[in-house]
Formats: C-alpha cells, structure tokens, sequence
C-alpha cells in the first residue's frame, strides 16, 4: 500500500479533476471516510485554485508538485508553486455574518481552507511557496 | 474536461435547476451562468437541486450567492434541496444558511 503519492500539474483550472480523483483513489486505498476526503478534496482545490488564478504574472506553463501522505493519525498534502509570494495563513478573514447585501464575493477560499483542515503551514524557499496542510484523521 | 450536467425544470412559478457533477472552479461558471439566467424570470423562485453534486468549492458558492442577490431584488429567497450533509456543513461554515433556504 503507498504511504505517499506525488503528482505534477500544469497552471490550468482542468486539471483541478484529476487533483480531485488522485485524493480519493489515496483515501479510498488508506480507508478513510468520503467525508475527510471531501473536506481535504475541497481545501487543496481551493489553493490550486488560488496558484492557478492569481499566482503567475506570465502567461506562460508551470508545474504545481503535489505529495498526499498519511502520517500516524492524519493525513497531510504538500503542495509546492513557483508562483509570486503568497501565504495564506496571512489573508484576511472574511465576515460570514454580513447580511447578504453586504457580502461581497471574494476570500471565501481561505476561509474554507482554514476551517475545514486541521493544521497549516507556509514557507517560501528558494522562490517556491510550500505549503501543508493536515487533517486528523478521527 | 469534466463538465457538469445542468437540468432545467418549471413547476409552476418555480424554475428548478437539477445538477450533476462537481462544482470546482473550473465548472463552477456553468452553474452560474444557469442560476442567473433562471433569476432573470420576472417572477417566481430558484430551486437549486444538489442530490448529485459531489463538491461545492467556493468559486460555486460565489455563483449562489450572486444568484441570492439578483433574486433578493425582487423578493425572492434562493432554494436549495437535496442537500448533501458535507455541502450543508461549507454553507454552514460560510454563513450562507442566513440567506439562502436549504430543504435536506
């Protein structure tokens, strides 16, 4: 059984599905319930997502490395962008009380990331931005 | 591509949208698209209806909220049924539940 699976990506927002699918077929081999699996599915998307859209001033093709790994009692994905600087354990919180005519529609991503894992960590090295995140596995 | 398969329905006044699929970013402006074009009725409700929806990332949540603001204007609430429980808990962890109606 792998401990750990590493996949490439390309900067496109198609190759979201195949993130979506490589976390599920891990999880489903290490038996971990849909509903960790949909949260961590939902939290890497979002900050594909985040690399994708915002993260190249250039229009040109780059690779997005991903690592899944399960450690005793969680679950943990590393996920590595030569993209501009962005942490965003530093992005600023969003208000999910405004009434609806004062929501606006942005930050909602990071939101969703920090509420649905259970640990995040950010570094920039050797201009990559690396970040993991965890999810006890209860 | 994974593309998300969207099914428009009219039940009396109410225009119910049944999708299929996952709503990422990158299929989330399919859905929007639909959802505002069904708020473009003069009257009448949005249905939304999420059985077969296996992921709502926050690029479909903007579509629902965009679609709970063109229809606040004229007085309407948007409708979610059929929700899945993990999609209930992100609207909840959101606070979308405060403007949008969500039937189990």
């Amino acid at each position: 059984m792998t401990e750990h699976v590493e996949i490439k990506l390309h900067n496109k927002l198609s190759e979201l599905a195949s993130a979506n699918q490589t976390v599920t077929e891990f999880g489903r081999q290490h038996g971990l319930p849909d509903s960790i699996l949909h949260d961590f599915n939902l939290a890497l998307g979002e900050i594909l997502t985040n690399i994708i859209s915002y993260g190249y001033t250039d229009s040109g093709e780059h690779e997005i490395t991903v690592r899944l790994s399960i450690e005793p009692g969680e679950m943990r994905v590393d996920v590595e962008d030569d993209g501009k600087p962005f942490n965003p354990l530093e992005a600023p919180e969003v208000d999910t009380t405004n009434p609806l005519e004062e929501r606006a529609v942005g930050g909602l991503g990071v939101h969703l990331v920090r509420k649905l894992t259970d640990g995040l960590e950010y570094r920039r090295h050797e201009g990559k931005n690396l970040l993991v995140m965890k999810k006890h596995l209860r | 591509m994974k593309e998300l398969e969207i099914t428009q329905q009219q039940l009396q006044s109410t225009i119910v949208l049944h999708v299929v699929g996952a709503v990422d970013s990158n299929t989330a402006p399919e859905l929007q698209e639909a959802l505002l074009r069904a708020t473009e009725a003069p009257t009448g409700g949005v249905e939304l209806d999420l059985a077969k929806v296996s992921y709502m990332s926050s690029a479909g949540l903007r579509a629902l909220l965009l679609a709970a603001k063109a229809l606040q204007k004229r007085g309407e609430r948007l409708t979610l049924v059929n929700v899945p429980p993990q999609i209930h808990n992100v609207l909840n962890l959101t606070g979308f539940t405060t403007f949008i109606d969500v039937k189990a």
